[in-house]
């Protein structure tokens, strides 16, 4: 164990969780206290007037009795783009690339492990589980879905992508966007032949469902706090992953290879470093964390269908640029911030605006976002501002 | 060394007279099987290729206008009426002709991805929706909670006018979405402009509160057509009602008057793409294309130029969706999701990026593809399905075949494997752009 | 009045100072080059002066014109011309449209005369193919007008790279290492292409270059950079003799006399 623990890298497994708390908190903090001033404001306006005739309650108290509920959900979606978003970065560091694919993978990895927990609960020991196996049959479906995921972005990489790794920068992009069509439409076929049907739903089972509720007064306020073990789940999942990720990166000698092709392909292979299985080797910890990222949506949302992938692979993407893409911290801080903005959108507009617009805009709120970010700060919030060369 | 050798001997044989030959030996035998065989889709096939023949075969530029203003203005038209099938499918590949050629003006020579293009068609299509129905008295409504008839805010033959309003409109629209993202690298901009495109259908879908403007996920309906004065049918009807073997309806002549109006956008389209292409304006967008600091040490102001061929390229696209809407007289925001940026891409690059035949083939083999191979793929399963026939070895009933197996429904699996096979096989395509050759001496000036 | 005129120039990269209080002008006529070892800044000076980078401070004069602040395109339009270090044609245009493109700002004919190919188009366009043609032919380019670029042998690239920053007419010619990668024969004749272009049309020219074969053969003047700084300018036979210089390429304490066959 002694021996174990010399050879583990500590700051590099303390370093990452601080980030992750530092970020959640700062931008829970810095949007709950920008939503909280905004609803002061619009309190004395129509805008409050209309929400006092209609529920009863100033405008003040909506916002701040909803506020824990949005940014416990805010978070939680905040990851999994978070884990999302690290397959788009890694992917453009070592290549330069948008792997436009990325969603595919994720929606594969949503669909294998929805299936696999199909299948067990055909076989009948979903229903009757313990808590301990729920979460063991859980655990078995993340670790299929992710290896599925994995697999599958490795051999695309190898098909689709490595002939085109030398032609102009738009060529690997437009066919990376036939892998997508393509791919939605085999998880349609394979799913319509061999069930009859491509909307599938994730069993019920353990005590996913379940909420832990709390209470707490302020001032004349009542606030109901209420997080689902799901939600749990999906947060503490992502972290363990994204420590696990910035081990690897950071902590390992095939972390330096990936830091190394990602700095300067030619020279990497220089130093002895194989580049081909260096770049399989990120998609492949693209794909794991894709996948994995599919069946926690999955779990989070409970429906799924062949076109999942679109809008999280999207707004992943978005999260990688506005953190800066190419860096994975900035990946995960971007998640973190489109989650929470996105579900602050998504519950306040309507109230806000009187109702005019609504959630219904929530997925293009990433697209503004994307476009704002390009235009005023390309280079993301994280990244480093590099000078063209001539 | 195969496809040289193929060249080299289909150069040989195409020589003297054996162009004109074939030609007409295939234009007729084409016309023939259609005209005999009204339902059958291979007829249709031999038919539509020979505008191949003529494309490729050797023959005088006048004998090959000739032949093909033949083809296009009577014989296709012709062979449509009798079969209203194949009209909706000529009207279609002219549309995504149209649509293609728009895009290629974007993608093709000026080397920026456009993953949105539809959002222009739809704003030309929502804009002759909006004027061309009754939906300006419906804006105090919710989608379907209006009063039967409401009266039309113009008169159908204002499409007309909406056809220019519309190119206006959906060039200024390009100027704008495109004015703030112009400086960005190459994929960053096709990501954006697939955000513009999603963010123009989710628009289209949602606005109709606070104010009813687009009728919501409903769509419009009925949107209004130019009206067709009666002795147009009656002289068409006096000229071919003998081949067509009966009497045209005015619904069909409508069709008629449509794929016309597309065929004129896409000679209009060639004609400015052309023009374009051989002057400053088109050498300074493929410098562009091709080397962007290079071209701006030329003196060559790239955003101007990309804005440029952003707006020619939407006014194109602008113009088209005001066909569709006055053509189909109902639209709605699913006309206009990615998968249609997508197809209309998927021509532009199988026929060959830049390159104004192969675009037109292109958008010719993806539409027959999807509405004709695959579908009558579908139908035949279904056949097989209806059957009790047995696949042999493996003893599989057809009758046990998913009906999910609808190969009519998989267009996305089609386009997805044309983009890969073309990129990592044939990036220039089915028919690489050529440049010019320019036949110039010095002392001509003398 | 010198046709260019760059004072107290300084860009800075993060905290890493490209170019530091750089004054330097050039006569109208001349032949100069800028040499230095490899990050002095040579580069960045080029791309400072036609507008790619915006200097912090300082002010850049051409003909009396302020160029800070203006966009590429238009210092290119004040008659300021460049070749590329690494070479930068449109690789899938013909030869002669590679040079047309050069001739861009002096076009002048609207979109509508294009559109309705109006009678000043075609002469247009027909002179614009002539000069072309006859700029292939003066670098030296026979017979490959319709050639794509991309299909040149590399001298042959370089020689269209001249020709297309010549057809846009410039007062001001930047050449980024003109003769590298060239054979000894294939440099004399560039030089002698250099001088031509001095002569009988009258360019300025400022070039960036290694090759001291070419530097002090065709230098009337040498501006010599180290670290970002302007460490010396003077003739061919002043520079040779500069200790600065001397430390800058050999490093400190070289012993006069040994930088005597390195410089030559």
């Amino acid at each position: 164990m002694k021996q174990f623990l010399r050879y583990l890298n500590v700051k590099e497994l303390v370093r990452p969780i601080g980030q992750m708390l530092a970020f959640s908190l700062g931008s829970a903090a810095v949007m709950s206290a920008i939503i909280l001033v905004l609803a002061l404001v619009l309190d004395k306006t129509a805008v409050g007037t209309a929400l006092v005739n209609k529920l009863n309650v100033s405008l003040f108290s909506y916002t701040l009795s909803n506020l824990p509920q949005v940014v416990i959900d805010g978070l939680t979606i905040g990851f999994v783009y978070a884990a999302i978003a690290l397959g788009y970065t890694m992917v453009y560091g070592v290549l330069q690339f948008i792997n436009f694919a990325h969603s595919e993978i994720f929606a594969v990895g949503a669909f294998v492990g929805v299936e696999v927990l199909i299948f067990l609960q055909t076989l009948g020991v979903l229903s009757g589980a313990s808590v301990f196996m729920a979460y063991a049959y859980l655990s078995l479906a993340i670790l299929l879905a992710m290896l599925a995921a994995g697999g599958l972005a490795v051999t695309v990489e190898k098909i689709a992508y490595r002939p085109l790794r030398n032609a102009p920068r738009l060529v690997p992009l437009t066919a990376a966007i036939g892998v997508s069509f393509l791919l939605q439409d085999l998880i349609r076929l394979v799913e319509g032949l061999t069930t009859g049907q491509f909307n599938r739903i994730i069993p019920t089972f353990g005590n996913f469902d379940d909420r832990i509720t709390g209470k707490m007064t302020l001032g004349a306020t009542k606030l109901f706090i209420g997080i689902s073990v799901k939600s749990i789940i999906v947060i503490v999942a992502a972290v363990l992953m994204l420590v696990a990720l910035n081990y690897l990166v950071n902590a390992t000698k095939v972390g330096k290879a990936i830091r190394a092709v990602s700095q300067d392909m030619r020279t990497a292979s220089l130093m002895g470093i194989n580049v081909n299985r260096i770049i399989s080797i990120t998609f492949l910890v693209g794909g794991l964390l894709g996948g994995a990222a599919g069946l926690l949506y999955a779990l989070k949302f409970t429906r799924i269908d062949p076109f999942i992938g679109f809008f999280p692979g999207i707004k992943a993407f978005t999260a990688a640029v506005l953190g800066g893409i190419g860096n994975m911290t900035g990946a995960l801080l971007g998640g973190i911030i489109l989650g929470l903005l996105e579900t602050f959108a998504g519950s306040y507009l309507g109230v806000f605006t009187m109702g005019a617009a609504g959630s219904e805009y929530k997925d293009i709120f990433a697209f503004s976002i994307l476009i704002l970010v390009l235009i005023f700060r390309p280079q993301g919030l994280m990244g480093k501002n590099v000078g063209q060369k001539a | 060394m195969a496809a040289t050798s193929f060249k080299e001997v289909f150069d040989k044989l195409n020589q003297g007279v054996v162009g004109y030959v074939v030609i007409l030996l295939h234009v007729v035998a084409g016309s023939y099987l259609v005209y005999s065989q009204p339902r059958s889709n291979l007829a249709f096939l031999v038919f539509i290729s020979s505008l191949l023949s003529l494309y490729f075969f050797r023959a005088d530029n006048r004998f090959k206008i000739l032949v093909g203003m033949l083809l296009a203005l009577v014989i296709i038209p012709v062979i449509g009426v009798r079969n209203i099938f194949y009209l909706e499918v000529i009207f279609q590949i002219s549309v995504f002709a149209a649509l293609s050629l728009g895009l290629n003006i974007v993608v093709g020579f000026t080397g920026l991805l456009n993953l949105g293009y539809v959002a222009f068609y739809a704003v030309g299509a929502y804009l002759w929706a909006f004027f061309g129905s009754q939906q300006f008295y419906v804006l105090n409504y919710a989608p379907g909670t209006q009063p039967p008839d409401l009266p039309f805010l113009l008169p159908g033959d204002a499409f007309y006018l909406f056809l220019l309003v519309a190119v206006i409109i959906a060039a200024i629209t390009g100027i704008l979405l495109g004015l703030p993202v112009m400086r960005l690298k190459g994929d960053y901009l096709a990501i954006v402009t697939l955000g513009f495109g999603e963010v123009i259908r989710v628009l289209a879908n949602n606005l109709d509160k606070p104010i009813n403007l687009t009728n919501g996920p409903q769509g419009i309906t009925p949107i209004q057509r130019p009206t067709m004065p009666e002795w147009v049918v009656d002289l068409f009807n006096s000229l071919f009602s003998g081949v067509i073997g009966h009497d045209v309806k005015l619904a069909d002549m409508y069709n008629v008057m449509f794929y016309f109006f597309a065929l004129l956008v896409i000679i209009a389209i060639i004609f400015v793409t052309k023009r374009l292409d051989d002057s400053k304006i088109g050498r300074a967008w493929t410098a562009v294309r091709e080397d962007e600091i290079a071209a701006v040490a030329q003196g060559i102001p790239i955003v101007r130029m990309k804005l440029l061929a952003f707006a020619v390229g939407a006014s194109f696209a602008g113009l088209m969706g005001v066909l569709l809407a006055a053509s189909r007289t109902f639209i709605s925001p699913e006309s206009f999701n990615f998968m249609q940026s997508i197809g209309v891409l998927s021509m532009v690059i199988l026929g060959g990026i830049g390159s104004i035949p192969g675009v037109i083939l292109g958008a010719a083999v993806l539409t027959i593809l999807n509405l004709q191979v695959l579908q009558g793929f579908s139908l035949y399963l279904n056949d097989l399905r209806q059957s009790d026939a047995v696949i042999p070895v493996i003893n599989f009933a057809w009758k046990d075949l998913s009906t999910q197996l609808d190969p009519a429904k998989y267009q996305k699996l089609l386009f997805g494997l044309i983009l890969i096979i073309m990129m990592i096989f044939r990036p220039e395509g089915l028919i690489p752009a050529k440049r010019r050759k320019r036949d110039v001496s010095v002392d001509e000036t003398k | 009045m010198a046709l260019l005129e760059m004072a107290n120039i300084t860009k800075t990269f993060g905290g890493l100072k490209a170019i530091s209080d750089v004054t330097f002008s050039l006569e109208k006529g001349r032949i100069v080059s800028i040499i230095g070892p490899n990050g002095a800044g040579k580069t960045t000076f080029f791309n400072t002066l036609t507008g790619i980078y915006r200097p912090d401070t300082g002010t850049i004069k051409f003909n009396g014109k302020s160029l800070v602040g203006l966009r590429t395109d238009q210092i290119a339009a004040c008659g300021i011309a460049r070749t590329f270090q690494n070479i930068r044609l449109f690789a899938d245009m013909t030869v002669i449209e590679n040079i047309m493109v050069g001739m861009h700002v002096h076009l002048k004919q609207s979109p509508l005369q294009t559109l309705l190919r109006l009678p000043g188009f075609n002469r247009e366009e027909k002179e614009a193919e002539v000069k072309a043609l006859r700029l292939m032919q003066y670098v030296g380019l026979n017979n490959v007008e319709n050639e794509l670029a991309k299909n040149l042998p590399y001298g042959a690239q370089r020689r269209l790279e001249i020709a297309r920053a010549l057809a846009a007419d410039p007062q001001l010619l930047l050449l980024d290492e003109p003769a590298a990668g060239m054979n000894p024969q294939e440099t004399e004749d560039i030089i002698k292409l250099f001088r031509d272009i001095r002569d009988n049309m009258g360019i300025t020219i400022l070039l960036i270059e290694h090759d001291m074969r070419v530097v002090m053969n065709i230098s009337e003047d040498i501006c010599v950079m180290d670290y970002g700084e302007k460490i010396a300018q003077g003739s061919p036979a002043e520079i040779r003799n500069n200790t600065k210089v001397i430390e800058a390429y050999l490093g400190r304490g070289a012993v006069a006399g040994q930088h005597e066959e390195k410089l030559q």
